[in-house]
């Protein structure tokens, strides 16, 4: 990818100052260095060793023990299927969501700026901030989500204290405070694809849902490779909303992977395993980025 | 998969426009177009209640005593969403005994701290990227970009550990140095750089001027929508940090309002909901206003952070 962008960026004219030019990115290459590119080394050796169990302090070289400890632990186990149920939910909600919110928005009728506004409003607010309030909102006993339930007759949801529901709720927040950004992606590209093509249609003869699917959809593909891309990112990460609403609970049925390494780091003091699910972490982010640039990239290969 | 930084300027915020225009229609259509109409009115403003709703409520609701909080918000009647007796004694609880301001000028270091030097540092390797040439420099942006992976929460206990030994736990830097170079920055920086034309600084270097002068006087003042895009994009983010102060900050005299505000979730025995909701709103709705007058900014860097 950089070089395609260095041959475009006109080299031709571009200045030769070797020493300028490594003095104005050192600030940025040390930053990066310490705080992105060492944690990421120490995380990999870590991953590899063994800690004493009182002070922490690394005693030698324990091999793939700290694989093989993650890997028989049940609640890893159902870490990794968290994750993943995690990224498909949040996939298979945000985007539809984004790409209608969008269209609606695109149409440009009275109380469209009241309605982006609120969208971005959600966008930009603190996420550890809306996760409390949502948590006042879900509240098993009191909750205004229970209230309204309860004022059409329904019974009440244990909500984030529910098994089966944990997780979802979780979800809902996230998909409410994330689907902003999917959204102005998808409005980007819509107000990028030129009028005469709809117009085009239209005199074609054809109906709003075949105008949809075969020619806005289409012309929106690179849009939605990048929406589909930051989203799927965005959400194997997800930590706020569960460490504020579950803690990873009921019984570690809302705890994703990023949860699990914390819990393992900071309440059962276990740096070797933490490390290892970290790494683990990682390869899973890369291997799922990996299948998303082969699976959508498109057909002519451009 | 890339976009050039033109095509942004169509995603701005276009307020003025009003509706597309209307195509040609006969009768039958021209009535299904008006229903049309009304409808996606009625859905515009369906969801932008959905939007505001949560912190209109906590907005709202912070105006009630805590006691009240929890006698009318369950079953569902007026009370559980207005104040009908409305006060101001959660945020005199806040200010006053929780000493919330101490937490509130804590945010305001980290920020300041993190948007001054993430401008610093990505405007000046930024524009290395884009106009110098220099050994290295290609395998060095990939590297860069390959950061754009890395976050906070996936590297947390190593981070704590690297910023551990250089001796920062507990100090205002520990808070925002992480954070001090951003691969978005250099990135957002490098496109913006790009796009000045070439000629301006040809003009400059025949006229004699050196690099830096060539940087200082010419590039830089070019640049200065997407510096504000960046000011906003990093205040934004610093704004919503939450797990790396929770774990770097062992002192409660210096840490930010959002981990406050989360430790002030309501209790069973010490219900603290009222001042919980009055510290949310006063910590999110300057955010949230600011992110709508300054749309135009942020939704560029947004969907630049998109590109990237």
């Amino acid at each position: 990818m950089a070089a395609t962008l260095a041959a475009s960026s006109g080299t031709y004219h571009q200045s030769r100052h070797p020493v300028f030019g490594w003095s104005m990115i050192l600030p940025s290459i040390v930053g990066l260095s310490l705080f992105q590119f060492l944690p990421l080394g120490t995380a990999i050796v870590d991953s590899f060793r063994a800690f004493d169990p009182f002070d922490q302090s690394p005693a030698g070289w324990s091999g793939w023990a700290n694989y093989a400890a993650i890997l028989s632990d049940p609640i890893f186990v159902s870490a990794i299927t968290n994750t993943v149920v995690y990224i498909a939910l949040i996939l298979f909600l945000e985007i539809p969501l984004a790409l209608a919110l969008a269209m609606l928005i695109d149409r440009r009728l009275p109380g469209t700026t009241f309605a982006r506004s609120t969208i971005i409003g959600a966008l930009a607010a603190s996420e550890a901030v809306t996760a409390s309030i949502w948590n006042q909102m879900y509240e098993p006993s009191t909750g205004l989500f229970n209230a309204l339930l309860n004022a059409v007759g329904s019974p009440n949801q244990p909500f984030i204290s529910g098994q089966s529901q944990a997780l979802l709720c979780i979800v809902v927040m996230s998909v409410w405070k994330d689907v902003g950004l999917p959204m102005l992606i998808f409005l980007a590209g819509l107000q990028a694809i030129p009028g005469e093509l709809r117009d085009a249609a239209a005199l074609d003869g054809a109906d709003g849902w075949r105008t949809f699917t075969r020619v806005i959809l289409p012309q929106l593909r690179p849009s939605l490779v990048v929406a589909i891309f930051m989203t799927t990112i965005s959400s194997t990460r997800i930590f706020t909303p569960i460490i504020i609403l579950t803690q990873g609970g009921p019984n570690w049925a809302s705890a994703n992977l990023t949860y699990y390494a914390y819990a393992q780091s900071f309440e059962f003091t276990s740096p070797g395993t933490a490390s290892a699910a970290v790494v683990f972490l990682l390869a899973l982010l890369v291997f799922v980025t990996a299948a998303q640039i082969r699976l959508l990239r498109s057909p002519k290969g451009a | 998969m890339t976009m050039r930084s033109h095509d942004l300027e169509a995603v701005l915020p276009t307020t003025d426009v009003g509706p597309r225009p209307r195509p040609l229609l006969g009768d039958l259509s021209r009535r299904r177009w008006r229903w049309q109409t009304i409808g996606g009115v009625a859905a515009l403003f369906i969801v932008g209640f959905i939007f505001v709703f949560p912190i209109l409520w906590a907005g709202l609701s912070s105006l009630t005593s805590t006691n009240d909080i929890l006698h009318h918000r369950y079953p569902l009647s007026w009370g559980s969403i207005l104040p009908l007796r409305p006060t101001f004694e959660n945020y005199a609880l806040l200010f006053g005994q929780i000493d919330f301001q101490r937490n509130l000028v804590n945010t305001l270091i980290a920020g300041v701290g993190q948007v001054s030097l993430a401008v610093v540092t990505s405007t000046m390797a930024g524009y290395a990227f884009a106009r110098l040439r220099f050994p290295g420099r290609d395998v060095l942006f990939a590297l860069l970009l390959v950061t754009a992976f890395i976050q906070v929460e996936v590297v947390i206990v190593p981070l704590y550990k690297v910023v551990q030994s250089l001796g920062l736990t507990s100090t205002y830097a520990a808070l925002f140095l992480p954070f001090a170079c951003s691969p978005f920055g250099i990135y957002l920086m490098r496109q913006s750089f790009r796009d000045i034309p070439i000629e301006l600084e040809e003009a400059a270097r025949i006229d004699g001027a050196g690099p830096l002068r060539v940087f200082w006087r010419i590039a830089l003042p070019n640049v200065r929508p997407a510096i504000a895009t960046l000011v906003l994009i990093q205040f934004i983010w610093s704004w919503n940090a939450y797990l790396w102060p929770l774990v770097i900050m062992q002192d409660p005299e210096k840490q930010i309002a959002q981990v406050v505000i989360a430790g002030l979730k309501s209790s069973p025995n010490f219900p603290m909901d009222g001042p919980m909701l009055a510290a949310a709103t006063t910590v999110t709705a300057p955010l949230v206003i600011l992110s709508m007058l300054l749309q135009r900014y942020y939704v560029r860097g947004l969907v630049t952070s998109g590109m990237r």
